[in-house]
């Protein structure tokens, strides 16, 4: 990491954590309980529940934090200063399991999502298959599908990415 | 082209690989986040992220173990020691599966592995046994009744148990209805099998195994004795043999009846029956384990048999290569375990982060291990950090080349302590020395440490 950012760069940082952190902040079912943003070190973090403030109305949403949105806390890497290229945009949904990762319900059926598709947190997106066993991909958040990184009957390994979401 | 998948981590994923290797195998390593970028993964062929870091998602996890070796079109499993490595389901799928899997029959391993069912077997096959119960007993009032028949102390065992958990001494009829409670809810927590047999139990025991190697067509050999009588909460510490002060006489009788006890069982593979010795030499059957033993390569080095090639070799079908006339053990060799423990807190776990790390070389070391400098313990897997093994040709040589191995050892970081210093003054210890120790000397010793 460098010992020094030029100014310029410490803005451009700065105006890419508040976008980020936005878009993170409106991603999900609820309002995020925690938000941290730091500057040369580039960190986002944006926290649900836990630390949630009790709610000040009785008619408060009473809806469980979603399980769907897996990661409580979204964080977007570190860069090496102005010298690093700029990561990659969107977030990267995973494999829940190893196996074979199937884009449609069935042979032949329409894929669960394609390129464009607006995606709401929760709503399935695939199925990775382990041994008979078919497992739900779910998205983590809402948003347009950017890219798909995935193919039909790929076999993909735990945590491997397998689309873009915007 | 065959090609292995070991569905293991740490340093015996490693040790497992370089055989496979030297057979001229195709390799896969499994592991979890965690294990990312560790040495067995770097020396795979191919690496396959099968989870997360916890076990139970992961290492233990059949169908993803599964999915990964039909992902790089492995033909056998070698599943190592703990995890899978005992579990019939697990052997089952495999065979289910077409996929070779290098251990005994999903049926054997199932009978061997519920303790009370092995008992009855084994007695029925001729071999001695505690005095205890040839079943498990359901009903309090019956055990206790059993146990003031067999005398006390005795110890409730689980039958699905192991590792040393789910087992309680009881020294008197009073805290038996409570031990006894407290060992099947344990049991019922642990391993989800509440079952318990009773059995007498020796204060002063030596715990000596017999390595044994059976084909799948009914030869079986024994490979010689291992004294692992250091140990701590049943755990072992330091493994050696030949075990020290057995007459070959001794080690002859436990051989055949081991040989005899898991050929009846219908055992094919490496396999381990565990016996307790008492003062006089007479031996009596604990248990068989069901896979390779951590503590193996002291039987390969003074035998020097591969018994991970002689493993896949019984796994392919292949005939035993030699026979008992064959097995001619030379010299003494000795293992102490580098755990990240620290003996001066009743041996509590110390992950952190491995800053330097040299092994000892030298004439006649071998060092097990998957560490290497900035290797960062994760803390959902056991301790085991080095198998530190020695040869010479006499005990006393192996102690003192085994001290000499242990100062050249450098295994530090900031909050990590090991076991190493604490085996030195173990190999110090008369008693030890003398080869006249049991399984209470770690006891006796932090005893000693406590009152100075």
């Amino acid at each position: 990491m460098t010992a020094t950012v030029e100014t310029t760069d410490l803005h451009a940082v700065l105006a890419a954590l508040r976008e980020n952190a936005v878009a993170l902040a409106v991603s999900g079912t609820q309002p995020p309980t925690r938000i941290r943003v730091e500057a040369a070190g580039v960190v986002v973090e944006l926290g649900w529940g836990a630390a949630a403030p009790a709610p000040v109305t009785a008619a408060a949403d009473p809806a469980p934090v979603p399980v769907t949105a897996a990661a409580p806390v979204a964080a977007v890497a570190p860069t090496n200063g102005s010298s690093a290229p700029a990561p990659p945009p969107g977030h990267r949904l995973t494999a829940p399991t190893v196996g074979v990762f199937y884009r449609a319900p069935e042979p032949g059926a329409p894929p669960f999502v394609a390129v464009g598709d607006h995606v709401q947190p929760g709503q399935q997106v695939g199925i990775v298959e382990a041994m008979k066993l078919m497992i739900p991909v779910e998205a983590d958040r809402g948003g347009p599908v950017l890219e798909l990184l995935c193919g039909d009957g790929e076999s993909v390994e735990f945590g491997q990415p397998l689309m873009v979401l915007g | 082209m065959t090609t292995v998948l070991v569905a293991n981590r740490g340093e015996i994923a490693l040790r497992v690989l370089r055989t496979c290797r030297e057979l001229g195998f195709g390799t896969v390593a499994v592991h979890s986040t965690s294990d990312a970028g560790s040495a067995a993964v770097r020396y795979a062929d191919r690496a396959v992220c099968i989870g997360p870091g916890p076990a139970k998602r992961s290492y233990n996890h059949i169908p993803s173990v599964i999915e990964a070796a039909r992902m790089t079109g492995a033909d056998m499993i070698h599943p190592g020691y703990g995890f899978l490595s005992e579990n019939p389901d697990f052997a089952e799928v495999c065979a289910a599966e077409g996929i070779t899997f290098v251990g005994p029959p999903a049926p054997v391993m199932e009978r061997l592995g519920d303790k009370a069912v092995a008992r009855a077997m084994m007695v029925d096959a001729g071999l001695p046994l505690l005095p205890g119960s040839t079943e498990a007993v359901d009903d309090v009032d019956e055990a206790c009744a059993l146990a003031e028949t067999i005398g006390y102390p005795v110890i409730i065992k689980a039958s699905a148990g192991g590792g040393g958990r789910g087992m309680t001494v009881v020294r008197n009829g009073e805290t038996f209805h409570d031990d006894f409670r407290r060992t099947r809810a344990t049991a019922t927590a642990v391993f989800g099998d509440g079952r318990v047999y009773v059995e007498r139990y020796l204060d002063s025991a030596r715990h000596v195994e017999i390595q044994v190697l059976c084909d799948a067509h009914g030869h079986g050999v024994h490979l010689g004795a291992r004294d692992c009588s250091v140990q701590r909460r049943h755990q072992k510490l330091v493994e050696e043999t030949p075990a020290p002060g057995l007459s070959d006489e001794t080690v002859r009788e436990m051989g055949e009846a081991a040989v005899r006890g898991v050929l009846a069982a219908g055992y094919t593979g490496a396999g381990t029956v565990e016996f307790l010795l008492d003062d006089q030499h007479r031996f009596y059957f604990m248990e068989v384990n069901c896979r390779l033993q951590v503590e193996h390569p002291v039987t390969e080095m003074v035998t020097g048999l591969d018994l991970v090639a002689e493993q896949l070799r019984i796994a392919a079908g292949e005939p035993l290569g030699f026979s008992q006339e064959d097995v001619a053990p030379r010299g003494a060799a000795i293992e102490c375990r580098i755990n990240a423990e620290d003996p001066a807190r009743d041996f509590a776990p110390t992950p952190a982060v491995v800053e330097r790390f040299t092994p000892p070389g030298g004439p006649f070391v071998r060092v097990d291990t998957h560490v290497g400098a900035g290797y960062r313990i994760p803390p959902d897997y056991d301790s085991l950090l080095a198998k530190v093994l020695v040869w010479a040709p006499d005990r006393a040589g192996a102690i003192a080349r085994m001290d000499r191995a242990l100062e050249e050892l450098e295994l530090t970081g900031e909050r990590l302590v090991t076991t190493a210093e604490f085996l030195r003054t173990v190999l110090a210890d008369p008693e030890f020395a003398a080869g006249k120790h049991d399984t209470a000397l770690l006891d006796r010793m932090a005893r000693t440490r406590t009152t100075l």
